[in-house]
């Protein structure tokens, strides 16, 4: 029934065949589409039931009418089809038809020709589907992709926002608790050198929270700038960045040549800084070798960057991605649980992947994958 | 030692209205090598009567240099800015912009109204104090400055 050409089948219309005509009749009337054939002026001939179904119009009632009065008036959606029927075969459009009791529902509606002898157009075919589900799902969905995006956006908002301003007073309360511990440490009794040790430590773990956020927060309301970026530029940045950091643990880094794609310049760097500032945190007893390569795979480079260090449990491999999720004690590995969190979310606005391939005690490998069709 | 590249202290005028940052500046340039006066002023308004020497201010030193906090109370920082630089007498004193705000449009706004540097406020006590005497030696004992317009 679905590959059935309504179109060509309506041709024996006018056939003499009355036999065929009658198959033909058949099928057309128990069609899920609502079918009107008639003449090339716009007259009604025929009309199948489920017309009658959707129109409220019974059969008797629309033959000999010209079509015009399904329609609602603003706009001839016949007239102004008609005329192209002569270069293409037929016609899709919305619109909306009027039933009986002049309420209108939007259609989705073909109009086509039916030749004849000398390929003459004789007919005109419309066929048509109420579309009112159709259309109240969509603007449905516009709703709430709207909704969706206007509460997106409130909170990413919110998130910058609140870490932005909630630094000034926690600046003022660590800049304080330094100022006391560096006046007054060892001039007090032991508890209050414990204390203050407590509120500096406390501070100072919060600010990086805060900073992080922040920098997570700036993934999404910042705006990412696509350009052509040398990876190997923004690696060789983050690497100036954690200087410090490779330096004291005597970590060597090798690294492949790296390829030029369409991605967010500071957010590659972020990306790769957070990457090896975890490989070098995470080192096991030998000192850390560090690994870097990309590799074209399909549409997208996949990046890796591999240590030698105490590796994740399998099981863990998803939840490191998570926010505030850490697998060590402060006291072991320090950090805030933001880092993946903040890789994660640079790689979903590159409509990348990022995921980990690792064995506890043997090191960790961590791919992301940038699609070449970014723009 | 005579660090004292003006053959007297200078004077500083700090546009703060945050007692916090003003008492940490004050922490900062004390006991440093360069003899100052801090002078500070808590909102807009205020820091323009004293750079011209008007009410409570009629006795204000002319400052070797402004320390100006961008989101002050009544008028704001940048609106100081603009006062300063388009004064043909206020226009020669350096102007240092630290706030605490990182925003790109705050950045190039301060310096398209011709600040002379913009420093964000470090979170760090010991990054603050050290942003502070290096803004101090800069401006007053690298830089030449002109004197005063009669």
């Amino acid at each position: 029934m679905d590959n059935f050409d309504i179109p060509l089948a309506s041709r024996a219309y006018s056939s003499t065949d009355l036999a065929k005509l009658q198959i033909f009749e058949k099928i057309l009337k128990g069609n899920v589409e609502g079918i009107i054939i008639t003449d090339t002026h716009g007259n009604i001939e025929w009309v199948n039931n489920t017309f009658s179904l959707l129109t409220g119009h019974a059969k008797a009632e629309a033959q000999g009418k010209h079509l015009g009065f399904l329609f609602s008036g603003e706009q001839d959606i016949y007239e102004s089809l008609c005329p192209k029927l002569n270069e293409v075969n037929h016609h899709e459009v919305e619109t909306r038809m009027r039933r009986k009791d002049g309420d209108e529902f939007p259609v989705e509606l073909t109009l086509s020709a039916v030749r004849g002898d000398a390929d003459m157009i004789t007919h005109h075919v419309l066929e048509f589907s109420d579309i009112t589900e159709l259309c109240h799902a969509r603007e449905e969905l516009t709703q709430r992709t709207r909704e969706l995006s206007r509460s997106n956006q409130e909170l990413e908002q919110f998130a910058y926002v609140a870490s932005h301003d909630l630094q000034e007073p926690l600046r003022m309360i660590a800049s304080y608790t330094q100022l006391i511990a560096q006046r007054y440490r060892g001039k007090l009794d032991a508890d209050a050198d414990e204390f203050i040790g407590y509120a500096v430590d406390g501070a100072t773990r919060m600010q990086a929270i805060i900073n992080d956020l922040l920098k997570l927060s700036r993934v999404g309301t910042h705006n990412t700038v696509f350009t052509r970026v040398n990876a190997q530029a923004a690696l060789d940045r983050a690497l100036a960045n954690l200087r410090l950091v490779i330096e004291e643990s005597g970590a060597s880094i090798v690294c492949d040549p790296l390829p030029s794609l369409n991605a967010d310049e500071s957010q590659l760097t972020q990306l790769f800084q957070n990457l090896i500032g975890n490989a070098l945190k995470f080192r096991g007893s030998s000192s850390p070798c560090i690994q870097i390569g990309a590799e074209h795979q399909g549409e997208a480079w996949v990046f890796h960057v591999r240590d030698n260090g105490i590796g994740i449990a399998p099981e863990y491999s998803e939840r490191i991605f998570l926010m505030f999720q850490r697998l060590h004690g402060k006291k072991e590995y320090p950090g805030t649980g933001i880092g993946l969190t903040i890789c994660k979310k640079i790689i979903e606005h590159h409509g990348g992947r990022i995921w980990v391939e690792s064995e506890q005690g043997k090191g960790s490998t961590f791919y992301f994958a940038i699609p070449t069709t970014l723009h | 030692m005579n660090m004292d590249p003006l053959g007297r202290p200078a004077d500083f005028l700090l546009v703060e209205d945050n007692p916090g940052d003003v008492r940490l500046t004050q922490e900062a340039l004390k006991n440093h090598k360069v003899q100052n006066n801090l002078h500070v002023v808590t909102d807009g308004e205020e820091a323009m009567d004293f750079l011209r020497r008007q009410g409570k201010h009629k006795n204000a030193p002319r400052p070797d240099i402004i320390l100006l906090d961008l989101n002050l109370p009544r008028k704001d920082g940048r609106e100081v800015l603009a006062e300063i630089k388009s004064d043909p007498d206020l226009k020669t004193i350096p102007v240092v912009i630290i706030t605490s705000s990182e925003a790109e449009q705050d950045i190039v706004k301060s310096y398209n109204l011709n600040a002379n540097c913009y420093v964000t406020k470090p979170v760090d006590l010991d990054q603050f104090i050290k942003v502070v005497q290096s803004i101090n030696d800069f401006w007053l004992t690298i830089v030449k400055l002109p004197s005063a317009p009669r």
